[in-house]
């Protein structure tokens, strides 16, 4: 515990003094603000079965930050410390490669938890400023904020496990994002596969898909099943990532 | 301190480590030498459970690298070829860091990371950022990360590497002086190094260990690849032929000089000295004789000999 507290220190000064975070927040605090507009607007447009909440999930401008910021969160973590030959000073140190691991994601979660912080102001400011007249629906911002989070989570783990593979960022960036929009893009055949009358097929997908648990979640249906989902997926991230730091000393 | 029994290496498609047995007892300075791709660094990544072996038996401390390898690591304090660090810490913060990761706490954390800083002369840079010191300080600064936690042993790979010979001699300095009272393990492929610091050398090429002992014994070992060698003005072949007559020469070379002398380096026995036959026979024959002197092994021709002969 206390090698993992002193490890996650590390992480944590390495990602909050880096340039880079500051652009990542400063990037999503932008798109997030329009979003935020931009489901605004279309409350005031016409009359709509969702609330504000609910809308800000759904603009295509959400979309646009999101899956763009796990990579660029977790791209550096381990591929920086292979490049640097800093892993050979960690692993010669009295450090598990299992408190190294679990140090750079919980660092990540930190961060992506504080990304999001800004937007969740946004939403209390709007209460504020309309004096109470937009009541903030309970159910779906706690729906919103529990999917988002259950998403980094697995996100995050996806990107890490990436960022271990290989000694180069770029690439383990690229590698992040393709595994993060193959996950989701099973929704999309699930949504295809059940106009396709395919149901029982469909259904599994559905039980896997982030499309279908965004839409759930931030209507305020908060379901169980996706909880257990993303947290043991993410954990089986975890071990594959630690497993990669410790190939190394597999017997040959 | 360490003991390594039959340590077999192979990475896919070659043997870096061949079946390499050896020991180093506590307070001793061992120099590990070697040229380019002998297997220092990965021997060393061996003891400090950082690769595993495919084979063969590690202990350091009396705990094996492998097993107990958390145990181990405490006991060593390892820099690696290159010393690789991180350029956006500072140095005091970094020392902290990697001081607080194995083990110091509190207090004593901070007295130790001044003492370490003063040991290594990093007491002027200690706010600087990392990234942007020259490369003699960051080689301090790895010395001074593989000291902080106090321990028993340090593994040193190339620690001069790279620097000029002014701070070459600071940082033989630091290590002599380290070896009062701590068990080194240095690897070099500098001979010099090994002669200013170390009590014993370990000479290994392509993976196995070719002698052991120290600087002083494989000189005296080596004698027989000492030479006698004079410059005269006479005919090749018939200097040749006249020496090669003695006995206990082996062998006769020459070389033509530019001023129409040449230079003869004759090859003997070990342990032989035929320097007054040779003498004797320069005179009777009546060469021009400029230059007549005896060459020793010296440490340089001992590792050429022992690298080379494949
Ligand atoms: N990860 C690796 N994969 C494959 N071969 C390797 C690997 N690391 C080292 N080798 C090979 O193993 C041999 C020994 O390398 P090692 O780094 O131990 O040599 P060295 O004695 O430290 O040399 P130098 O003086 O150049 O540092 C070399 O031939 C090298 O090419
Ligand atoms: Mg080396």
């Amino acid at each position: 515990m206390r090698v993992f507290l002193i490890l996650l220190g590390k992480e944590l000064r390495q990602f909050f003094l880096s340039p880079l975070a500051y652009v990542v927040i400063l990037l999503f605090m932008l798109i997030n603000g329009v979003s935020f507009y931009a489901s605004i607007s279309a409350l005031t447009r016409s009359t709509s079965a969702h609330n504000i909440v609910t809308w800000m999930f759904r603009t295509p401008w959400f979309y646009l930050s999101y899956f763009a910021v796990f990579p660029l969160i977790t791209m550096r973590l381990l591929a920086e410390e292979r490049k640097l030959g800093t892993l050979e000073t960690m692993m010669t140190a009295p450090v598990r490669a299992s408190q190294l691991v679990l140090s750079k994601y919980a660092a990540a979660v930190i961060f992506y938890i504080v990304l999001w912080l800004p937007s969740l102001a946004n939403l209390y400011l709007f209460q504020y400023v309309t004096a109470g007249a937009a009541d903030l629906p309970r159910g779906p911002l706690i729906g919103s904020y529990g999917i988002v989070l259950l998403m980094g989570l697995l996100y995050l783990a996806m990107g890490l496990f990436a960022s271990s593979l290989s000694r180069n960022q770029i690439v383990a960036a690229i590698l992040a994002l393709t595994l993060i929009l193959l996950h989701y893009l099973v929704g999309f055949v699930a949504v295809h596969l059940s106009s396709a009358r395919m149901l029982d097929l469909s259904e599994i997908l559905n039980y896997i898909a982030s499309v279908e648990h965004l839409s759930l979640f931030t209507s305020g249906l908060v379901d169980t099943r996706p909880v257990v989902y993303y947290i043991s997926l993410a954990a089986f991230f975890l071990f594959l990532t630690h497993q990669v730091i410790e190939f190394r000393r597999w017997k040959t | 301190m360490i003991e390594v029994e039959h340590l077999t290496k192979r990475y896919p498609g070659r043997t870096a480590v061949d079946d390499v047995s050896f020991s180093v007892g506590a307070g001793e300075v061992v120099g590990f030498l070697g040229p380019n791709g002998a297997g220092k660094s990965t021997t060393m990544k061996i003891l400090t459970s950082y690769l595993p072996a495919t084979s063969g038996r590690v202990t350091v401390a009396g705990h094996d690298v492998f097993a107990d390898s958390i145990k181990a690591r405490r006991a060593i304090g390892y820099m690696p070829e290159n010393v690789p660090l991180y350029d956006d810490f500072r140095v005091k913060e970094y020392l902290t860091f990697r001081a607080k990761l194995k083990g110091l706490g509190g207090r004593d954390c901070r007295r130790r990371v001044g003492e370490v800083m003063d040991l290594c002369g990093l007491a002027d840079v200690r706010k600087k950022m990392i990234g942007t010191l020259s490369k003699g300080y960051r080689q301090r600064v790895g010395l001074a990360d593989a000291l902080v936690h106090r321990p028993q042993l340090l593994i040193l790979d190339e620690p001069t590497n790279g620097l000029d010979p002014n701070q070459i001699r600071q940082v033989r300095e630091l290590i002599r002086r380290l070896g009062e009272n701590h068990t080194i393990l240095l690897s070099t492929h500098i001979l010099t190094e090994v002669e200013a610091t170390c009590g014993r050398v370990i000479i290994i090429d392509h993976g196995r260990i070719k002698a052991s002992d120290t600087p002083e014994a494989l000189q005296q070992r080596l004698r027989s690849a000492g030479a006698i060698e004079f410059e005269a003005q006479a005919g090749a072949e018939e200097v040749a032929a006249a020496v090669r007559a003695l006995p206990q020469v082996r062998r006769v070379l020459c070389d033509d000089l530019e001023d129409g002398w040449r230079r003869f380096t004759v090859r003997v026995d070990p342990g032989a000295d035929p320097r007054a036959e040779i003498a004797a026979l320069i005179g009777t024959l009546g060469w021009p004789l400029r230059e007549f002197v005896r060459r020793q092994a010296s440490l340089e021709d001992v590792f050429v000999e022992l690298t080379q002969n494949q």
